[in-house]
């Protein structure tokens, strides 16, 4: 039993990896916006590991059913840039590998420095009322205002786009 | 059920490791065993339903009275040249089938057939359906773009803005169940509806825009725009053949609808329970499968008799009425449920939701016959309007 979980952890890291590399490195932006939800189902996969699986399935649900098709709509509807158009900006390269390092360095500090001096161990499928716990009592006020806020962008984005219409 | 993450010995003294495997090639066999099936079956319904009801006879060629025609159309699909146009994108054309099709042998896992028959009894069973009911969309959409054809992109884009319009009411219909059972394991759902306290009598309103949008999520008729072949060729299909189109259509779709009555089946009318199945659990399954496809048939009988939407009726319909009333139907529900005492809540619900029923029934088509009123009325005034100078 010993293998079996670190050999599933590591299946799942190489397809999160992988995803993300995709993500970057595919000419098409299609094929990125396909592995961006490849690697979401791998990060579901490792939620899941964990023992939390009303997240690994929230994470399903949201990013791979909900946020991969709306940038699929969005780049079917914005069009192709013909072969060759280079529409970065002039910095956008070296900004990347500028800041591509700096924000490793930090996830990796962070991930050493908070999770691994956590000791609760959740029990399988045991993290729904903990959730539910979270969102509808304790921090119940903050949810709702980030609801309302999500609201108000949502209301000011329908605003922007239907000025003038009639 | 022995706990997740421990190896358990298999019978006849498989060693633990190897039945963890082999445990997993039975239940995947047996899955797609039950999707091909299930399809080759519902489509025969389907189409001899479909005679019946126009007067014909339907298939009576392959078999004895035609039951083996969906066979031989299978073996037809199966032995098809596997065709594709060369402008079509090679990796996603390929996949798309797939991504649409994995989701739905997933969803197999969770469905309790009876007591101790499911793959495994999760404690979010309704929210791994839902979350893999949303996968779904992405195999459509990448094989709208993939085909490299207009009609096939445009009947992807309307698939994918249908089935993430008619999400909303689906799974706000299956929050009002979660309410009243307090759990969303399926299992769980199932029990809380001893003998005839079915939810069916309980949360009628709930069932029906349940099912509505049941009908949007499975593309079927009224729903089927995707599809539209009036408008759209074959929509997503278009450029598919051979086992490719049948693995989209037949399989996904047949094995989705299954999915759906199944969840139907256990959030409204009880699951497994019924007759004699406290004596042989076995007879769950049967009851089970019976409800199943008494929804299935439902589901026919509906495509039979309605025409296609239009696709702002579609919009209109799922934003402007669906959405609305599982909201007040949420929002009722649950003030109910928290105001009441024990045996009172369930009836003031039960009565709050066959009142919504009433009136889906009574005012949609008075408030739609006011609307078509007031839109002949303003095209004939402006139609006078331009017409006045020339007069």
């Amino acid at each position: 039993m010993d293998f079996i979980a670190p050999l599933i952890f590591v299946i799942l890291a190489a397809i999160v990896v992988a995803g993300g590399l995709a993500v970057v490195l595919l000419p098409r932006i299609t094929g990125s916006a396909l592995s961006m939800g490849l690697s979401f189902l791998g990060m579901a996969g490792l939620f899941a590991l964990l023992g939390a699986e009303t997240i690994a399935f929230f994470q399903v649900l949201i990013y791979v059913g909900a946020i991969t098709v709306l940038i699929l709509y969005g780049v079917m509807l914005t069009g192709v840039a013909p072969a060759g158009a280079d529409r970065r900006l002039f910095f956008q390269k070296q900004a990347g590998w500028a800041l591509v390092p700096l924000k490793f360095v930090g996830v990796v500090a962070t991930v050493f420095a908070l999770s691994f001096q956590s000791n609760v161990v959740q029990q399988p499928g045991g993290d729904l009322e903990p959730l539910a716990n979270a969102v509808f009592r304790d921090y119940a006020f903050p949810f709702e205002v980030a609801s309302v806020l999500l609201l108000a962008a949502m209301i000011g984005a329908i605003a922007l786009v239907k000025r003038g219409d009639d | 059920m022995s706990p997740p993450g421990v190896l358990v010995p298999g019978p006849f003294g498989i060693d633990p490791l190897v039945w963890v495997v082999l445990r997993l090639l039975i239940a995947v066999l047996l899955v797609v065993g039950l999707i091909f099936n299930g399809a080759l079956l519902q489509i025969l319904m389907e189409r001899k339903l479909q005679a019946w009801a126009q007067d014909r006879v339907g298939p009576y060629h392959v078999g004895p009275w035609g039951l083996l025609q969906t066979f031989a159309d299978a073996l037809k699909l199966i032995g098809k040249e596997d065709v594709r146009s060369r402008f079509t994108d090679a990796a996603f054309f390929l996949t798309a089938p797939a991504i649409t099709f994995t989701p739905m042998v997933a969803a197999w896992v969770v469905i309790p057939f009876a007591p101790g028959v499911q793959g495994i009894d999760i404690n979010i069973g309704l929210l791994y359906l839902s979350s893999l009911g949303a996968m779904g969309v992405l195999g459509i959409v990448i094989a709208g773009w993939a085909s490299n054809n207009k009609y096939s992109l445009i009947g992807g884009l309307r698939s994918a803005g249908q089935l993430i319009s008619y999400e909303v009411p689906q799974i706000l219909s299956l929050v009002t169940v979660v309410l009243l059972a307090g759990s969303l394991q399926l299992t769980k759902i199932a029990t809380a509806q001893p003998g005839l306290q079915l939810n069916l009598f309980i949360l009628p309103a709930a069932f029906l825009t349940y099912f509505i949008a049941a009908l949007a999520e499975t593309n079927r008729t009224p729903f089927d725009l995707p599809e539209a072949e009036s408008e759209l060729v074959a929509g997503y299909l278009t450029e598919y053949s051979g086992m490719r189109w049948g693995t989209f259509l037949a399989l996904t779709e047949y094995g989705n609808v299954t999915i759906v009555s199944s969840i139907m089946t256990t959030l409204w009318l009880g699951g497994w329970n019924g007759p004699l199945v406290d004596q042989a659990p076995i007879l769950g399954v049967l009851w089970f499968t019976l409800k199943v496809y008494v929804i299935i048939v439902a589901f026919m009988w509906i495509r039979l008799t309605l025409p296609r939407f239009r696709i702002d009726q579609l919009m209109n319909f799922c934003w402007k009425v669906l959405i609305p009333l599982t909201l007040t139907n949420l929002f009722v529900t649950a003030t109910l449920k928290v105001a009441l005492p024990a045996p009172w809540d369930l009836i003031a619900i039960g009565i709050l939701n066959w009142g919504l029923v009433a009136a889906f029934i009574v005012l949609i088509p008075r408030l739609q016959r006011r609307r078509l009123e007031r839109l002949r009325e303003r095209l004939r005034t402006e139609r006078e309007r331009t017409l006045a100078p020339t007069a």
